[in-house]
């Protein structure tokens, strides 16, 4: 609150006063709360802190008490999605687990959702992170895995479609061309299927459309330097470290 | 310029590095375990005999005379042929033959019979098919042949079988539906591996290999511990095996408990304690190899979570090594050096009863 009336009062009247009170305002922060950046710092663990512990109503009542204090993109990138980072973190050593992670994605999209006002007229308005489809290739019929990084790519921000498993080749093609995605994730947990990444990667090239979409492969059998081999833009070796990379090639 | 050694990344590929590197390596890897699993790391002592089995010059290593353990092989009866899709030599010849090969030619000291689908639900309708190559097994064989399957709780979802997905439940945030589905596969394939193994018990089976329990996540783990439990009180001399999945138990449902813990977030010390309630004779100990980490990160990882699991259990740990678990490469044929260097190393440091 500080912050933003200090702000307010210099920008609309700039006089000595207005500094006078300004500058009040910023003792009184720094010798009582830290100063602006801790405050701000407080605020975003409040937010992030609330969507660790999964409940919405803690995110309702910690987005309800932080909004206005700053701008709406620092609140979920600073707060919601550095708690959802967390909750990935969490997952990723067995104390938290998939149930959690979804009930932190669904508080978590409930949080934004009371900041989209503020986000569509706001500084840095944004929009989604990015489009991905996902899925298991042709003659695969595994799903746990695949689906379990399409949950963490949609709690990270992704606008994601799942199109399953054991999925036809052009089904691929098809949908990446209907959602218009930056990036299609690939999923085999066979050696004997692995190939259906390449054969997805070359009907890409055969339609023009390589260059303008990411691609990234996983499943059990598939590794790093069978990314390279058969021509993806990265390998990930799980769920979280999908959604590192998706950000890493996307944003 | 100092003297490097061959090793190799998790993905199988051939790299050199040098003693300090190789040490910082398996000093990470241990540390890494000791981390997630608040277990104790290895000491120094058992750092440099990592560092020297894994730069030792010989193509292959082997654990020093009077350490021998007993080893099995998964699914190696149909692992000659391997005409169906998975990994075979080739070469035209019946479960029994296969599985003769390895208790005569190869060394196994127990051999377990296993369908190609390798998952318990499949079996129900070729039951009778099993029991007769069971049966014959156990009239040419002299080593414990066990029946071998995943639980594969996988299966029981939609659209394979009659429980809706969780996992797209969860997508749609119906957490509550989706641990319910989880809950009914698991009662469903209780009932479902304790039958197959009453049928298989009947034609003189020595016993059961559970193999990859919590593929599926923890409703896997709740199914197996539980048939494991029926099977024991039903068979009290039967053989029983858990091998895991994963050094860590995915929680899918995230609440489920057997005898009041819960499942999921178990790492395999505290693993190794259920299967033990539950009535399982050994425990097969696993920690999956990172792709991107090199053998001596992936091995000192899996040995420092092995090591702890065999220290708290009061059965013998069978650790389950092989493509891309055990600090092995993730190749399917894995290459014979990494595959000595990470079986000495399991048997002298972690101490394992057998592989």
């Amino acid at each position: 609150m500080g912050k933003r009336w200090g702000i307010c009062l210099s920008a609309s009247a700039p006089t000595t006063l207005s500094i006078f009170y300004k500058s009040l305002w910023d003792c009184h922060r720094i010798v009582f709360k830290g100063g602006f950046k801790t405050t701000n710092e407080e605020l975003f663990k409040t937010l992030s802190d609330a969507v660790v512990s999964c409940k919405k109503d803690n995110v309702i009542a910690a987005v309800e008490k932080a909004k206005g204090q700053a701008p709406a993109v620092e609140l979920i990138d600073n707060g919601l999605a550095a708690g959802m980072n967390e909750v990935g973190v969490l997952f990723e050593r067995g104390k938290l687990f998939l149930p959690h992670v979804m009930m932190a994605a669904d508080a978590m999209s409930a949080g934004v959702e009371m900041l989209q006002d503020e986000l569509a007229t706001g500084e840095g308005a944004s929009t989604k992170l990015g489009v991905i489809v996902n899925g298991t290739v042709e003659g695969d019929v595994h799903d746990i895995g695949k689906a379990i990084v399409s949950t963490m790519l949609q709690a990270a921000g992704f606008e994601v479609h799942d199109i399953g498993r054991d999925v036809p080749v052009q089904n691929f093609i098809d949908k990446i061309k209907e959602t218009n995605a930056d990036m299609v994730g690939l999923s085999a947990l066979m050696t004997t299927t692995l190939q259906g990444q390449k054969e997805v990667i070359e009907l890409l090239k055969e339609n023009g459309m390589r260059d303008s979409i990411k691609v990234m492969v996983g499943g059990a059998p598939a590794t790093d330097a069978w990314a390279k081999k058969c021509g993806a833009d990265c390998y990930a070796e799980n769920a979280s470290e999908a959604v590192a990379k998706a950000k890493e090639l996307l944003l | 310029m100092a003297t490097e050694y061959f090793l190799r990344m998790g993905d199988g590929q051939k790299i050199f590095m040098t003693k300090e590197d190789i040490l910082a390596d398996i000093e990470s890897g241990c540390a890494d375990a000791a981390d997630l699993g608040d277990i104790p790391t290895l000491s120094e002592d058992e750092m440099d005999h990592m560092l020297d089995i894994i730069t030792a010059p010989g193509r292959i290593v082997g654990v020093e005379p009077g350490l021998e353990v007993p080893v099995t092989h998964d699914i190696g009866a149909i692992r000659i042929d391997g005409d169906q899709g998975n990994s075979g030599v080739g070469i035209p010849a019946s479960r029994l033959v296969g599985s003769m090969v390895h208790e005569r030619a190869f060394g196994a000291d127990t051999m377990e019979l296993g369908h190609i689908d390798y998952s318990f639900k499949p079996v129900k309708p070729v039951i009778s098919q099993e029991c007769q190559t069971m049966e014959s097994c156990q009239q040419n064989m002299v080593i414990p042949m066990l029946y071998g399957a995943m639980p594969n709780m996988g299966l029981y979802y939609t659209p394979d079988g009659p429980f809706e997905n969780p996992g797209d439940l969860m997508k749609a945030f119906k957490i509550s539906e989706a641990q319910d589905s989880i809950q009914h596969a698991g009662d469903h394939g209780i009932r479902d591996m304790v039958w197959i193994m009453q049928k298989l018990q009947k034609v003189g089976s020595d016993g059961v290999n559970f193999d990859t329990i919590g593929a599926a996540g923890d409703g896997d783990v709740y199914a197996s511990l539980n048939a494991i439990e029926q099977l024991r009180k039903e068979f009290p001399n039967m053989y029983i095996n858990a091998g895991m999945a994963g050094e860590l138990v995915l929680g899918m449902h995230g609440d489920l408990e057997y005898d009041g813990t819960r499942l999921a977030g178990l790492w395999p010390h505290e693993q190794v304690l259920l299967a033990e309630k539950a009535g399982a004779n050994t425990f097969g100990p696993v920690c999956n190899t990172n792709t991107s980490k090199t053998t001596a990160w992936n091995l000192g990882r899996s040995v420092t979570f092995t090591k702890a699991a065999v220290k708290a259990s009061n059965i013998p740990c069978h650790a389950d090594m092989g493509m891309g678990v055990g600090g092995i490469p993730m190749l399917e044929t894995p290459p014979i050096d990494a595959v000595t260097r990470a079986s000495k190393a399991i048997v002298e440091i972690a101490g394992v009863d057998g592989i």
